[in-house]
């Protein structure tokens, strides 16, 4: 981890485990990983190999039981209150299954991901509905919108308040090859235009390809794909 | 809230509660101040009693006092008594219901009931034909204290057997100025109505109600003293309680004493009162819970985007406080319908809805709904992101 100041996202010897006694199940195994800012990464490896549970890891969603994860300059404390914090001002998430609240129309989805980080929507919303190509389904609620649209508004909500690093759990999963490439075309914008810094999980190397960099996760760390 | 049709009937589950509080408070509080409001009517200062009556008087009929305690009061202290008023007071069922009736001479029934005029119909007994008779038949030939004869009463000029009633009531039963109505095991014409608002719903002559219900037409029930202009009541009524060596109380403490004496009665509806909104609020609780239960997602995904412990809460208390103000709109709106459907269908009964108790009843609903709120909200706080996001 040379030239530290040039990392965005790092995590060192990351332990993670779930359950308790016999029946725990260590998922993380002293992960290390370090994320450039500006960076598109995608995280490969089969199912179950801990890719959702590092991002969860990265997201501070979940906390590690060991290890220690740094995002800017910041080293993630335990604390309940500075982890909200660093989750509110520098991460944005996108899930594979979207996760818009269903009973908000997308435009609100977006606007209260901005509110509960203390952030005036203004005209914010809008632009990046228009810039994403969903400016049509901005009053629409998520079970009114396609596959594809509600996707889109999920980046929207994501990138919404330019985090430092945006993090996505298969974001293509539940979508069609096109759709995905479509919206990896999207991501891809915001990294080469705007800088922002991604880490991706995907299964498919085709779309791992629109990534800088690809690293491969087996039972709980990265390892050398050859 | 965006569940519109659940928020409603959640709100609506509030409302009942507060509805519930609002009515049985007011029906209660308007009924017995309806009562106490008609007592204070009366052109009076002091009632005198029997002595130990105490709070009792409120609700005493029949024989009580000699009415020869008036001739020395007024021999005694005449020069702070302007008048005294006789009354006996006699249950009497009209309407379906019993009314205290009250027995007073018609020329006081003007002072008793401070002027008033009958909106329809004449006085009972306008010449106290039927007292000079029953005062010729019984005391001129018996002795001032001896049994009530049996008289026949179809000798007797008619104006006896009469009755002014109020308003309210004609309208409660139909009544009419002429129609006859039967009660106490004797037919009464109903000769007046007054406005509402009067000393009882029901008035009869005097001496008419001592015969048939007393033991002697020389008895009262207790009687009304109006002091002459300036006269402190304190030691006017100490003075005369010390003549007469009966119970002496001023007219203002009659509220007072019909509260006291329906104590139970408000306890027992506090009870109800406190259950009813323990209900609600658990009401409120258990629908919070559900709503955090179900909305876990939500909840993780605002957690996810940055959502602190206290926006949660906030957001909990919010909807309980949406949800509580509805109910109490609701809720004040359904006790004005409750009020008037009782008022229709039961038109003696009076409910009263203040704005002290609306109050009353807001502020009881916004504390429950945020004691309500807490457990729900510490459980949405609880949500665990990471268990509930992994479920794609």
């Amino acid at each position: 981890m040379d030239g530290d100041n040039e990392y965005i996202l790092t995590a060192e010897a990351l332990h993670k485990s779930y359950g308790r006694g016999p029946g725990r199940v260590e998922v993380l195994h002293g992960l290390d990983l370090a994320v450039r800012k500006g960076e598109f990464l995608a995280v490969m490896g089969p199912s179950g190999c801990g890719k959702s549970t590092l991002l969860h890891v990265l997201g501070l969603i979940t906390a590690q039981d060991s290890g220690r994860v740094t995002i800017g300059s910041r080293v993630v404390p335990n604390g309940n209150r500075i982890r909200t914090e660093l989750r509110r001002t520098m991460i944005g998430l996108v899930f594979q299954r979207f996760n818009l609240i269903s009973v908000l129309s997308a435009e609100e989805n977006v606007d209260t991901s901005l509110r509960v980080r203390g952030i005036r929507p203004d005209g914010r919303t809008g632009e990046l509905l228009e810039s994403l190509g969903v400016s049509h389904v901005a009053k629409r609620k998520p079970g009114e919108m396609s596959i594809g649209e509600q996707q889109r508004v999920a980046v929207a909500r994501a990138i919404a308040h330019r985090p430092k690093v945006l993090l996505a759990d298969e974001p293509t999963g539940s979508l069609d090859s096109t759709s995905g490439r479509a919206l990896l075309e999207i991501m891809q914008h915001a990294n080469r235009d705007d800088g922002q810094t991604i880490v991706m999980i995907t299964h498919s190397e085709e779309l791992a390809g629109f990534a800088d960099r690809t690293v491969y996760m087996q039972d709980g760390i990265l390892v050398d794909h050859n | 809230m965006h569940h519109k049709l659940a928020s409603v009937l959640n709100a609506l589950g509030i409302g009942v509660g507060i509805c519930m509080l609002l009515t049985l408070s007011g029906l209660a509080r308007g009924t017995l101040f309806e009562i106490s409001d008609r007592a204070e009517s009366a052109d009076a200062d002091l009632i005198v009693c029997p002595s130990g009556w105490g709070n009792g008087l409120v609700t005493r009929s029949g024989v009580g006092l000699w009415e020869k305690y008036a001739e020395k009061i007024n021999e005694k202290h005449g020069n702070i008594v302007e008048r005294i008023v006789p009354v006996f007071i006699w249950p009497l069922k009209l309407a379906g219901q019993d009314q205290q009736a009250t027995g007073v001479s018609p020329e006081m029934w003007y002072t008793l009931t401070g002027g008033r005029k009958l909106s329809e119909g004449r006085m009972f007994d306008p010449n106290n034909k039927f007292a000079k008779w029953l005062e010729k038949e019984l005391l001129t030939e018996a002795p001032e204290d001896g049994p009530v004869e049996d008289l026949d009463l179809t000798e007797a000029p008619h104006d006896g057997l009469e009755l002014v009633i109020d308003s309210r009531l004609a309208g409660a039963g139909n009544y009419h100025v002429g129609q006859k109505v039967v009660s106490a095991n004797h037919e009464w014409t109903i000769v007046g109505i007054v406005p509402a608002g009067v000393f009882t719903r029901v008035f009869m002559p005097r001496r008419t109600a001592q015969y048939i219900f007393g033991d002697s037409i020389l008895q009262c029930t207790f009687m009304f003293i109006k002091l002459k202009g300036g006269c402190d009541i304190g030691p006017a009524a100490a003075a005369i309680k010390k003549t007469t060596g009966q119970d002496v109380v001023p007219l203002t403490a009659y509220r007072g004493m019909l509260q006291a004496k329906f104590d139970i009665l408000f306890g027992i509806i506090n009870v109800i009162n406190a259950v009813a909104l323990s209900i609600t609020f658990l009401f409120i609780m258990i629908t919070l819970h559900t709503m955090v239960l179900q909305r876990n997602r939500d909840i993780a995904i605002l957690k996810a985007s940055g959502a602190s412990n206290w926006c949660i809460t906030r957001q909990v208390m919010v909807e309980a406080a949406l949800l509580t103000l509805g109910g109490m709109v609701l809720g004040v709106g359904l006790s004005f319908v409750a009020g008037w459907i009782i008022h229709t269908l039961m038109p003696l009964y009076t409910v009263e809805i203040t704005w002290q108790w609306i109050a009353i009843a807001f502020g009881a609903a916004s504390a429950g709904a945020t004691l309500s709120s807490i457990y729900p909200a510490w459980r949405a706080t609880r949500v665990d992101m990471a268990e509930v996001l992994a479920q794609d």
